[in-house]
């Protein structure tokens, strides 16, 4: 059991370590410098183009021209302490940043991971029931089509369509700058507001693979024995999907659902970007057009971390779950 | 009035591709407090019978037939009015799997589920009752608490009987509850299954492969075989003379029936394909005949409450001696009987093996029974004819024997060749290539190479074990249908004649002809033998299935011959 524990930890650091060093290196692979960025990303903002002398000021006071291992060894170092460095770009450090856009992506995607989870059952178990019926076909195969389409260009629909025309909801932002909140549950409302449809769009996008798991788990387990057993023992057909078929069937949509986090974290870069949403993912891109090396370093790590600690909780929440593959 | 009917039930199972008949028309009845066992090997419609009964068929199983229980019919119910059945009147123990029990609920739990449903009691009642139902199977309370897979077999089979047992149902169907199990285990199973029965009067339904479980529970018994039921009656006439060719196969691979005999299964598989039209056996049989294949037997009472299915009225009788006596003229003019007055029956693919020690008259009645001698008085009928006047010998299908000197019975001057071929020269049987591939049929049945070389050997050429496969195999040419081996192993060394016998017997039980194997060896006799006859001085002293003459020998001769063999 010791022995278990310790060459867990090992292997956690040793990935850690892994991702580290790729975190390090692949933003200083991409071409170009923090400070040669010549392109300004949004209309109208000011383009500042740096004389080489300015450029090679900058470049030894962020310490970017020392060699390479010693730069990995400073942000090691730096890292031990809880230092991530300074954002270049937003000229604070890079936890503070961090920390003021986190909440805003765990929102939408633990939201998402919520409904797309509950939808996805309630879909699967529906499909399950009527299996070789027209209805379960249907929707199978409208599922499988709808999983086809790319998160982002979705978003870049229901964004059209129901912020640009419809004008439902709001184009940008995670809530109505200037706003002034006459006490908390409008301020919530409004959170609501403009986490809807990015929540919407990244639940839609894992909706068919919560559904198409639980509608095969399901069918499986309606074949197993205990399922004859329960129907045997006249039970009713409700108690016997409920309590004997899905109970077993939601054990890898729980599974699912963790390492869906872990994915989304990723995938969230787009989404937040076709709805301007100031999540990690947004400030992501911002980071990686303006070659912040520190933020981009962070925010990967972050993404990293919160995938592994996501799988130590499916691993976790799995053990409570089935009794069987508890300790 | 039957607590429990069953009428003409089909089950068959039908999918994109074909139609399995897994069921395919049974009917029984159990009466109160009865209890009935359907034994057949694995496949042959068993369990879809209970699942049948409880409505718990797959939805591709196209159903016919009626199920009544207390005269209302439950078999055409739809599922909610057919959900007051289970469980409260009809429960089923499950064969214990893994999976039989739902794997993320204690076990405690899913044994009070049916009270809670059908019995309206509080959490704390079921739960206490659940903690006596536990006792009643000799399973302490505290494992309630446990999850399935935390149990052992054993454990998992006594709660799958205290879940049934849970809501006091009237019948109770037993699906293969030991097959899992250890002996142990399964003896303690058993007289549970007999306590309570006599405790509470269950009647049951009691399934599974294992023949000698269900005839120590069951008064009656049916066996099945492919969907249909070929024979029925009281347990214990089936187990001692099964008629259908099925079930005497059925006893006779059973260890435990058999306890000294060696395993052979009935060899052979169930007809492929549904549109099989006869005998579901007819495959495997070794007695069927044109109209086996024409039509499925109907089942029809026999004597003594049994029923058979079988077009032959069950396992047929190829030979039948009557009377037989022989003497011998000795030097001082007296005569010794040698054979005296011996009745003798031998039927379809039967091992009737006859011990007795030397000079008791074995010898005398093989070569009477195969033709070699004849009879002062009495005669011998094979397939109803006598075997003098029709000379069986001299074709095929008829009656060979292979003699105990190999060296004497074939000729060292003959070639393999001829030695092999020529009862088929003699006879006048097939073309030359025909008896040339007759004979090299036969030798691969021995296992002796059926090469040029080989062919053209001369028998004096051959070792002791090669001569006696090739005096078989000269037998074998003739593809008798009766084979009469006279102490073919005693020429032999232990191992030779060890090959020769499992040779012989495997022969026998993929071939399916009847074998009366003559010798003096009582352990080897026991390792083949379905009967054996025990002769003294001329006389069948006693004759019964090899296991009783065994264990329990009658005469006083018999008892001798058991005691003569020397403890190791």
């Amino acid at each position: 059991m010791a022995n278990d524990r310790n060459s867990f930890v090992f292997r956690l650091l040793l990935t850690l370590f892994v991702i580290l060093v790729i975190n390090f290196f692949l933003p200083r692979m991409m071409p170009g410098d923090p400070f040669s960025t010549t392109s300004a990303d949004e209309v109208g903002e000011e383009i500042i183009v740096m004389t080489e002398e300015q450029r090679l000021y900058y470049m030894n006071y962020y310490g970017l021209d020392r060699p390479l291992h010693e730069q990995f060894l400073v942000y090691m170092k730096n890292l031990m302490t809880g230092d991530l460095g300074r954002s270049i770009y937003y000229k604070m450090p890079v936890s503070d940043v961090i920390i003021l856009h986190l909440p805003w992506t765990m929102l939408i995607v633990l939201g998402s991971t919520v409904i797309s989870t509950i939808f996805g059952v309630f879909l699967g178990t529906l499909s399950a029931k009527n299996r070789k019926k027209g209805s379960d076909r249907i929707m199978m195969t409208g599922m499988i089509a709808f999983a086809e389409i790319p998160s982002f260009l979705l978003g870049l629909i229901l964004l059209l369509f129901f912020s640009a025309y419809l004008r439902l909801f709001p184009l940008a932002g995670a809530i109505t700058s200037f706003a002034d909140y006459s006490g908390p549950a409008e301020h919530t409302w409004d959170i609501l507001y403009h986490a809807f449809l990015p929540i919407v769009t990244l639940s839609l996008s894992q909706l068919t693979g919560v559904y198409l798991l639980t509608r095969n788990t399901l069918i499986t387990v309606t074949t197993k024995d205990y399922i004859r057993t329960a129907r045997a023992k006249g039970l009713g057909e409700k108690t016997v999907w409920t309590r004997h078929a899905l109970r077993n069937a939601l054990l890898p949509v729980v599974t699912r659902a963790g390492f869906m986090i872990g994915i989304m974290m990723g995938g969230v870069v787009l989404v937040e970007s076709v709805f301007s949403y100031p999540g990690i993912g947004m400030i992501l891109r911002c980071a990686v057009v303006g070659r912040d090396y520190p933020l981009i370093q962070g925010i990967l790590l972050v993404i990293a971390v919160s995938i592994l600690i996501c799988n130590l909780l499916v691993d976790k929440i799995y053990s409570k779950l089935d009794p069987r593959v508890a300790i | 009035m039957s607590l429990l009917k069953v009428n003409n039930l089909k089950c068959h199972y039908q999918t994109d591709i074909s139609t399995v008949k897994a069921v395919d028309g049974i009917s029984f009845e159990i009466e109160e407090g009865e209890i009935l066992g359907i034994v057949g090997e694995s496949g042959s419609g068993k369990t879809t019978v209970a699942l049948g009964i409880m409505g718990l068929l797959p939805e591709n199983t196209a159903i016919t037939g009626d199920i009544f229980y207390r005269e209302q019919v439950i078999s055409s119910l739809p599922e909610s009015k057919m959900d007051r059945f289970r469980w409260k009147d009809i429960a089923i123990v499950f064969q214990n799997g893994l999976e039989v029990l739902n794997p993320v609920m204690k076990v405690g739990v899913q044994v009070t589920e049916p009270m809670r449903k059908h019995l309206d009691i509080s959490p704390d009642k079921a739960r206490s009752k659940c903690a006596d139902l536990f006792r009643t199977v000799n399973l302490d309370p505290k494992w309630m608490d446990s999850y399935p897979h935390q149990l052992s077999g054993g454990m998992r089979q006594r709660v799958l009987l205290a879940m049934a047992l849970s809501c006091d149902p009237k019948v109770l169907i037993l699906d293969e509850v030991t097959s899992a199990l250890d002996a142990f285990t399964r003896k303690e199973i058993r007289d549970l299954l007999v306590e309570l029965q006599k405790k509470n009067g269950y009647t049951m339904l009691m399934i599974s492969h294992d023949i000698t479980f269900v005839s120590s529970v069951a008064s009656r018994v049916f066996v099945m075989y492919s969907g249909r039921v070929v024979e029925t009656g009281p347990v214990k006439d089936i187990l001692v003379s099964p008629r259908h060719p099925y079930t005497r196969g059925l006893v006779h691979s059973t260890p435990d029936i058999f306890v000294y005999k060696d395993l052979w299964g009935i060899p052979g598989d169930f007809p492929a394909g549904d549109e099989f039209k006869g005998c579901p056996f007819s495959p495997r049989c070794t007695q069927k005949i044109e109209k086996c294949k024409e039509a499925p037997p109907d089942l029809i009472p026999i004597a003594g409450g049994r029923n058979i299915a079988c077009h032959r009225g069950g396992v047929a009788g190829l030979l039948e001696a009557k009377n037989l006596s022989y003497r011998y003229r000795l030097p001082d003019r007296k005569y010794l009987k040698a054979v005296d007055n011996v009745d003798l029956e031998v039927g379809e693919g039967e091992v009737l093996a006859i011990v007795g020690q030397t000079g008791s008259g074995k010898s005398t009645l093989a070569h009477i029974l195969a033709n070699v001698m004849r009879p002062e008085s009495g005669e011998v009928m094979f397939m109803d004819e006598n075997v003098s006047k029709c000379n069986y010998g001299n074709r095929l299908n008829g009656v060979q024997i292979v003699f105990q000197d190999p060296f004497s019975s074939t000729s060292n001057r003959f070639t393999v060749l001829d030695a092999i071929k020529e009862p088929l020269d003699i006879n006048k049987i097939g073309s030359k290539e025909d008896r040339l591939q007759m004979v090299k049929n036969a030798l691969e049945l021995v296992h002796l190479p059926g090469t040029g070389n080989f062919l053209s050997k001369y028998c004096g050429e051959l070792s002791g074990g090669q001569r006696q496969r090739v005096a078989l195999a000269r037998a074998m040419v003739m593809q008798p249908k009766l084979l009469i081996a006279d102490e073919i192993t005693s020429a032999l060394d232990v191992s030779t004649s060890a090959n020769v016998l499992r040779l012989l017997k495997g022969l026998q039980n993929r071939r399916g002809f009847a074998m009366i194997y003559i010798s003096h060896d009582l352990s080897m006799t026991l390792k083949i033998a379905d009967r054996i006859a025990v002769m003294n001085h001329g006389k069948i002293v006693e004759t019964g299935n090899s296991h009783d003459v065994m264990l329990s020998p009658s005469d006083e001769y018999t008892k001798r011959l058991v005691d003569s063999r020397i403890p190791v």
